[in-house]
């Protein structure tokens, strides 16, 4: 009977694995769908990609549309102006929302309340809206076609949203642990970057991460902004593959998408570790 | 210590021909073109003709820019709005008249050669006419709706098809299309039907092709625009209507797809003729087709006349360009007979110059150019082309009712009643 039971239990448990595998295998596949597709079109002629029934196996696979986007005037510089404009702005956009998060979250006022209502209200504005005082302020700087110009633009744009995640994490600390620091006769910058820095990765990653891709996807900004093809980025370069109609260039749309998608992809791979939270567990005692 | 020297005197020789360089020579005119070419033979003739620019003109280079037509706008707008403009920029009439009368772009008028004014179909010059007689862009590349075929099921069926001396009428379409519907298996179900048209956004199509009923929509009463839903407005729809649910030989999946999305179906079998589709869209079917599908192009049907509504792919010069002499010297060279006509080949569509469309390659029956050629001269301005407002009459307020009318979800009468009635609150505000 004992024995009967210890047998049951593995079969139970593999059984309950099993069902846990299926609907996640299952949104695996829907998730990954859109890449797979998106790859298999890349690889695809014209004669295979508009036809009724498309196979996600190309039947005569081509590196022609790899070959024109990378060429000449293609996403490759693009991308690379996107890849500087996007880092810049992401980390700049998080060394001034850090010290403000930390701000608004430690000192509770009526001031920070109402700048913290504001921040939300900020973020329902259209992009349409603020893109022509937006211009005219870079124009009058001689910022307007240059990169240094798109960074703050797309550092304003982000930063509601970046302070307005971190404000969160900081909050979410406990006093307790800066207290505890100061009483072991930390300073305040040690309190800072010794105590809460690490214990802030997660929130810092994902914010890091928002802004990143926030500004690596950007479109509008960047159409209007730069006018000098040679700072192009990579979403205005796609775009020249877009035609009327919903017609478009399919193949090297796809093939340019595929590489524009490396690098946030890249960068989900280098920080998904820091975005796993929990690293606060066992911090404090409860 | 000697170093340092050598380094101080090698900083101040490239110093000194630094300055000696930017002196010595005048720095060329930058002309900054925007074109919304995307086609990769289109992108490649207007990177051709730029470049024949550039080469020959030293003093004035063009510098090429490529935008999407989905964008074109905004980045226009926001153009004008921050005056940092293109010198020249690709555009179509309808929102270059627009774009005209907020003072946004130079009266080319004046600078337009009797040759060009002369050589230009009038009915492109039309498009572009402000009130006043302004010409604020030159139109250079138009379009017609023609009609594809698929040349084995017409054999197969044992239709002739209609020649440029003998069009069809919309009678004969409907009864060919009634022939070309089929249950090819026996299951009770349409495996090939007659035909199938991008019903999508329909609007300007079913606008475009109403002027061979002599339905115009548009009317002038009284100093205004209304709209009027008589017989000849009418007739299309209802053709539309039996051709989809009376007679099915107009395949459902017409609606909410857009023309190009009818291909794949056109070349698998799925529907012999594709009505009202844009001239361009032939280079999509060039790719995409087997090579033993065989295809064709049929004229123009015949309403009360083959004429239909068109309008045109422009060139123009913002107010506030900073070189507008020298942005005009390029248009005049981008839009010379033998330019013109490289950049329509180049985009399926045809240039607006009388003497370039004669050019052999508009003229040869391969990829159906000669019927699609043809169709030119029944090309005219429509009437809802300087309708102010129409873009929000008919984003707002036809298309929801046409695909309402083309879901068989409100009658043709509805459709009328309903059309008139909404679009006086929106013209009106326009006024």
């Amino acid at each position: 009977m004992r024995m009967a039971m210890t047998l049951a239990a593995p079969t139970r448990r593999r059984a309950t694995t099993l069902l846990l595998l299926v609907p996640l295998a299952a949104y695996i596949i829907f998730l990954a769908f859109p890449l797979l597709w998106l790859t298999s079109t890349s690889f695809k002629r014209p004669n295979e990609i508009l036809v009724l029934r498309p196979t996600v196996i190309p039947k005569a696979p081509t590196l022609e549309n790899y070959r024109e986007v990378l060429g000449p005037g293609g996403v490759v510089r693009a991308s690379l102006n996107t890849m500087k404009v996007a880092v810049a702005s992401a980390v700049l956009a998080l060394a001034i929302a850090l010290p403000a998060a930390y701000a608004l979250a430690r000192k509770q006022s009526r001031l920070n309340k109402a700048i913290i209502g504001w921040i939300l209200v900020s973020q329902s504005f259209p992009s349409i809206l603020i893109i022509v005082p937006l211009f005219l302020i870079l124009a009058r700087f001689s910022l307007a076609n240059s990169h240094l110009g798109l960074i703050l633009v797309y550092v304003v744009w982000s930063l509601p949203f970046v302070l307005w995640i971190l404000h969160g994490f900081v909050k979410g600390l406990p006093n307790e642990l800066e207290e505890a620091a100061a009483v072991d006769g930390a300073s305040f910058p040690q309190i800072l970057f010794r105590i809460l820095m690490p214990l802030l990765l997660p929130g810092l990653a994902t914010t890091l991460l928002y802004a990143f891709v926030n500004a690596w996807n950007e479109f509008f900004f960047a159409l209007v902004v730069l006018k000098d093809p040679q700072l192009m980025t990579v979403q205005v370069s796609l775009s020249r593959f877009r035609g009327l109609e919903g017609l478009a260039r399919w193949g090297p749309l796809a093939a340019g998408s595929v590489i524009a998608t490396v690098p946030a992809m890249a960068a989900f791979a280098f920080l998904q570790r820091r975005l796993v939270s929990g690293l606060l567990s066992g911090g404090v005692k409860n | 210590m000697r170093r340092i020297r050598l380094l101080i005197v090698a900083l101040l020789v490239v110093f000194l021909a630094g300055t000696g360089a930017s002196t010595a020579g005048t720095a060329p005119v930058r002309v900054r073109f925007v074109s919304l070419a995307w086609q990769k033979t289109a992108v490649e003739a207007v990177k051709e003709v730029v470049t024949a620019w550039n080469r020959t003109n030293p003093a004035i280079q063009v510098d090429y820019a490529q935008v999407d037509w989905g964008a074109i706008h905004d980045y226009m707008l926001t153009s004008f709005q921050t005056g940092n403009v293109p010198d020249v920029f690709h555009y179509e009439s309808i929102p270059i008249l627009d774009f005209a009368k907020r003072g946004f772009l130079t009266d080319l008028s004046p600078m337009i050669p009797a040759e060009m004014r002369a050589d230009i179909f009038p009915g492109a010059w039309q498009t572009v006419l402000s009130e006043g007689g302004k010409i604020y862009a030159v139109p250079y590349l138009w379009e017609s709706l023609i009609i594809i075929y698929n040349k084995k099921l017409f054999k197969d069926a044992g239709i002739t098809p209609p020649t440029i001396e003998k069009p069809w009428t919309w009678d004969d379409l409907q009864k060919a299309a009634k022939t070309l519907t089929k249950d090819l298996n026996g299951d009770g179900r349409t495996d090939q039907f007659g035909a199938a048209m991008g019903l999508r956004s329909p609007v300007t199509r079913v606008l475009n092709l109403s002027i061979a009923f002599g339905g115009n929509y548009f009317y002038r009463q009284g100093g205004r625009d209304v709209v009027l839903v008589g017989e000849a407005e009418r007739a299309l729809l209802s053709i539309i209507m039996n051709m989809m649910y009376v007679d099915k030989t107009l395949s459902l999946d017409s609606l909410g797809r857009g023309s190009p999305e009818l291909i794949p179906g056109f070349l698998a079998g799925k529907y012999a003729m594709l009505p009202g589709i844009g001239v361009w869209a032939r280079q999509g079917l060039v790719e995409s087709a087997p090579a033993d599908f065989e295809w064709g192009v049929l004229p123009p049907l015949k309403a009360k006349t083959q004429y239909q509504g068109s309008a045109t792919q422009t060139l123009s010069i913002p107010t506030a360009a900073k070189n507008k002499e020298a942005a005009w010297k390029f248009i005049q060279f981008a839009l010379s007979r033998e330019n013109m006509a490289k950049q329509a080949l180049g985009d399926w569509l045809f240039p607006t110059r009388q003497s370039s469309i004669r050019l052999s390659g508009f003229t040869t029956t391969k990829y159906g150019w000669d019927v699609s050629t043809d169709s030119v001269r029944f090309l005219r301005m429509a009437t809802w082309q300087k309708v102010l407002g129409y873009n929000e009459w008919r984003t707002r307020l036809a298309t929801p009712l046409m695909n309402e009318l083309f879901a068989n979800r409100i009658s043709v009468d509805e459709f009328a009643r309903r059309l008139a009635e909404g679009s006086a609150e929106i013209l009106d505000r326009y006024r």
